[in-house]
C-alpha cells in the first residue's frame, strides 16, 4: 500500500468534471484507491463520495492505493493533480 | 389510528372527504404508494430497466455530442453517466424499496434527498451546486419512470383524492387540472396563491398554510377537508364522518339553489344594472363561465398561454385563442390582459429569478423591453378584435409616459395590419390596471387618458402594503380591509365616475360575496371575479340597494381601524 499527499491547485477544485476525470482515472487500476481528507475516506472510484468529499482549491489530499498496480496508479493521478485535472488553471 | 384535526387557512370553500394523496416537494410529480412485498422484485427491476434506459440516452447523447465536438457538454454527460453507473447512487434506491416496500419513485427521491442535504452542507458554492447533476440524474430516471401512464392513473383513486402538498407552482396547477382531486391541501400559500387560484377554479375546497401537513398525513389515510372553516381531519371518527357526510350533503343543496338565480339578471333592489363578470385563464374555463351566468369576461389571463413550454406562442396560435373566446361570448365584453407575467409564472429557463420578483421586470415592464414579444401579441389580440367585443388590458402600469409608450405600440400594430390589409377592431378600448398604489392615487390622470380602469386589489394590497404575498410568516398582515386598501379604491372609483369611465375590481375582493355591498355602496358597478364566485355575490347584489348602501360605506371610509370596518360591514351585511 502506498500513501502520498497531494495539494489540489486548480481552480475549481474537484468540481463535477475534475471529479469523473479522477474517478475515471482510478477505475483503469485493479487497486483499491482513496481519498482522505480531514477525516474523511472515500473510494475514488465512486463519483458521488468524490464529489460529496468537497475539496476546494488548496485542500490537501491524501491519496491512498492498495493493490498491484498501486504504483502506476499513485503516480497517475499525480500527474492528473499536477496538471490542474487538465483544465490548464 | 387516532384522529387529530389541523388548522390553515381556507381559500376555497367546500367540504371534501376521501384519501390523502401525498406528493413531494421538489420533484412534485412523485407519489408515495406502498406496495405488498411479492411486488417488491418487480419494483426494482422496473428501476433498473429505467436506468438503463436512461444509461442508453446519455450514451446516445455523448454520441451525437461527438459529432458536433462539444466537449464541455460532454463532460456533463459523462459526469451523468458516471453518477448512473456509480454503486452508492444506483444500489441503495433498491434497497429502500425493499426495506420500506415502497414505490421506485419514492425511493429514489428519498435517495436524492438524502444527498442533496449533505451537499447543503458543502461550504465550497461551487461544489455544492454539484448537487443540480444529481438532481437532473433523477429527475431523468423519474421521467422514464413516470412515462407509463399506469403509474400515475393507479394512484387516481376516482374524484376523493385529496391531494396533500408544499406547495403548487403555476406550471404544476395547469397538470392538476388535468387530474380529478377533491381537496388541495398545501403547508404553504396564502388566499392569493396559485393554489387558491387553481382550487377556485375547480369549485374544490382547498386550505393552505397548513405548515405540516406532509409531515402529520400520511398517505391514503382518510380525510375530511372542511373549507368553510379551515379545518382538516385526519382519521374521523365514525360519528365525525357522520356529520361530515350531513354538512357536505347541506353544501351540495346550498350550492343548488344558488344556481337558481343564474338566469336572473343582474339587478339590485333599486333596479341598478350590475355586471358581473369572469376571471378567465384558459379558454377551457369558458364552460364554468356560462354554467354561472357571466355576463362577459372582465379579465383573460394570458400568462397562462405562454408557461409550460419551451417556445412562446405565435401570433396565429394567440389569435386562435383569443377569437375562440370572442366569439362564444358573442356581443359581450372579453377584457383581454396582455402579458403579466415576471419569474414566478413563466417557466422557461431563460428567465433569471430576482430575489424580488413582484417588484422586479414583469408585465408592462417586460413587455416594453420585449417589443417584439408584445407586438406578436397585441396584432393577435387586435385581429381577434374583429370577431367580438374585445378590450386590451395593460397590467402593472406605473407612470404616464409608460402608458403612453404602450398606446404608441398598439398604434404601430394597428398601423401594420393595416398595411396588410387586415382587419381589426379600429375603436378598441383600451384599459389600464390600477395595481400599483402611485397610479391609484393619480387615478385621475390615468382616467383622462385611458377607456377604462381595472383595480387588481391582489397586487395593489401587497404593493400598499409591502407584504409578500407568497410568505407565509407575513400573509396575515394582507388586509383588503386596510383603510389605506379601500382609500385607493375610493380615489380610482371616484376618477373614472368625474371622467365617465368605467371602472372595475378584478382582484380576490370583486368575488368575496361579504364586501359585496360595501363596494356597491362605494359606487363599483363592475365586478370580475372566478366564475364560481358569481353567483354568490349576485345573490348579495339582488338584495341590495345601492342608495342605502351609499351612507353606510361612506361612515366606513372614515373610519381608521380595520377592526372597526369588519364590524360595520358585517352589520351592513345583516
Amino acid at each position: 500500500m502506498i500513501k502520498k499527499k497531494m495539494k489540489i491547485i486548480n481552480k475549481l477544485g474537484l468540481h463535477a468534471r475534475a471529479s469523473s476525470k479522477l474517478t475515471q482515472l482510478a477505475c483503469s487500476f485493479t487497486s483499491e484507491i482513496f481519498l482522505i481528507k480531514d477525516k474523511n475516506k472515500v473510494n475514488a472510484k465512486s463519483i458521488m463520495e468524490v464529489l460529496m468529499l468537497a475539496a476546494s482549491k488548496n485542500t490537501i489530499i491524501l491519496v491512498m492505493a492498495d493493490g498491484i498496480d498501486e504504483k502506476e496508479a499513485i503516480s497517475d493521478i499525480e500527474n492528473l493533480f499536477i496538471n490542474y485535472f487538465g483544465e490548464g488553471e | 389510528m387516532s384522529s387529530f384535526n389541523i388548522h390553515g387557512v381556507s381559500v376555497s370553500n367546500g367540504i371534501a372527504i376521501g384519501k390523502a394523496h401525498l406528493i413531494s416537494n421538489a420533484l412534485l410529480e412523485v407519489i408515495h404508494y406502498q406496495l405488498d412485498k411479492n411486488e417488491v422484485p418487480s419494483e426494482i427491476k422496473r428501476l433498473s430497466r429505467a436506468m438503463n434506459e436512461v444509461k442508453k440516452d446519455l450514451l446516445k447523447i455523448k454520441k451525437q455530442l461527438k459529432k458536433d465536438s462539444s466537449d464541455e457538454f460532454s463532460a456533463f454527460i459523462d459526469t451523468h453517466l458516471m453518477i448512473l453507473t456509480d454503486k452508492n447512487f444506483s444500489e441503495k434506491p433498491k434497497k429502500i424499496i425493499s426495506k420500506d416496500t415502497c414505490n421506485a419513485e419514492w425511493a429514489l427521491k428519498k435517495h436524492m434527498d438524502f444527498f442533496v442535504r449533505k451537499f447543503e452542507q458543502i461550504e465550497d458554492e461551487y461544489i455544492k451546486e454539484r448537487k443540480n447533476d444529481v438532481i437532473q440524474v433523477v429527475e431523468r430516471i423519474l421521467k422514464v419512470l413516470l412515462g407509463h401512464p399506469s403509474q400515475s392513473s393507479q394512484i387516481n383513486k376516482g374524484n376523493s383524492a385529496i391531494l396533500v402538498a408544499h406547495d403548487i407552482s403555476p406550471a404544476d396547477a395547469l397538470q392538476f387540472k388535468k387530474h380529478q382531486y377533491a381537496a388541495f391541501l398545501t403547508d404553504m400559500g396564502g388566499s392569493t396563491s396559485h393554489t387558491a387560484i387553481l382550487a377556485r377554479s375547480l369549485n374544490i375546497p382547498s386550505i393552505v398554510a397548513l405548515q405540516n401537513a406532509r409531515g402529520l398525513i400520511k398517505n391514503n389515510e382518510q380525510i375530511i377537508v372542511d373549507g368553510n372553516q379551515g379545518i382538516v381531519i385526519i382519521n374521523p371518527s365514525e360519528e365525525i364522518l357522520k356529520e361530515y357526510q350531513v354538512r357536505q350533503n347541506l353544501w351540495g343543496i346550498e350550492q343548488k339553489k344558488l344556481s337558481k338565480i343564474k338566469n336572473i339578471q343582474s339587478k339590485t333592489l333599486n333596479n341598478e344594472k350590475i355586471e358581473l363578470l369572469a376571471n378567465i385563464e384558459v379558454p377551457d374555463d369558458m364552460q364554468s363561465v356560462k354554467d354561472n351566468g357571466a355576463t362577459g369576461i372582465g379579465l383573460f389571463r394570458t400568462e397562462f398561454l405562454f408557461m409550460n413550454r419551451k417556445e412562446l406562442p405565435n401570433e396565429e396560435e394567440q389569435f386562435k385563442i383569443y377569437k375562440t373566446v370572442a366569439k362564444s361570448m358573442k356581443d359581450k365584453t372579453v377584457v383581454i390582459r396582455t402579458l403579466d407575467s415576471g419569474a414566478d409564472k413563466l417557466t422557461s429557463a431563460d428567465t433569471t429569478i430576482s430575489a424580488n420578483p413582484a417588484l422586479g421586470l414583469r408585465a408592462i415592464r417586460l413587455c416594453l423591453s420585449e417589443p417584439q414579444l408584445f407586438n406578436i401579441q397585441l396584432r393577435a389580440i387586435l385581429r381577434a378584435s374583429k370577431f367580438g367585443k374585445i378590450k386590451i388590458l395593460i397590467p402593472m402600469l406605473s407612470s404616464l409616459s409608460e402608458l403612453r409608450q404602450t398606446k404608441l405600440l398598439i398604434e404601430r400594430a394597428k398601423k401594420s395590419l393595416h398595411n396588410q390589409k387586415i382587419l381589426y377592431n379600429k375603436n378598441i378600448k383600451i384599459g389600464g390596471m390600477i395595481e400599483v398604489p402611485a397610479v391609484a392615487i393619480n387615478a385621475e390622470l390615468f382616467a383622462q387618458e385611458l377607456d377604462f380602469l381595472s383595480i387588481g386589489t391582489n397586487d395593489l394590497i401587497q404593493y400598499t402594503l409591502a407584504i409578500d404575498r407568497t410568505d407565509d410568516r407575513v400573509s396575515h398582515l394582507y388586509n383588503p380591509l386596510h383603510p389605506a386598501i379601500l382609500k385607493l379604491i375610493n380615489i380610482t372609483i371616484k376618477a373614472g365616475k368625474k371622467y365617465n369611465k368605467e371602472v372595475s375590481i378584478c382582484g380576490e375582493m370583486a368575488g368575496d360575496s361579504k364586501l359585496t355591498k360595501l363596494l356597491l355602496g362605494m359606487g363599483l358597478r363592475h365586478f370580475s371575479m372566478h366564475p364560481s364566485r358569481i353567483l354568490s355575490v349576485k345573490k348579495q347584489v339582488l338584495n341590495s340597494n345601492t342608495q342605502k348602501l351609499l351612507p353606510w360605506s361612506t361612515k366606513i371610509l372614515k373610519i381608521k381601524e380595520s377592526e372597526t370596518i369588519e364590524t360595520l360591514i358585517h352589520k351592513m351585511n345583516q
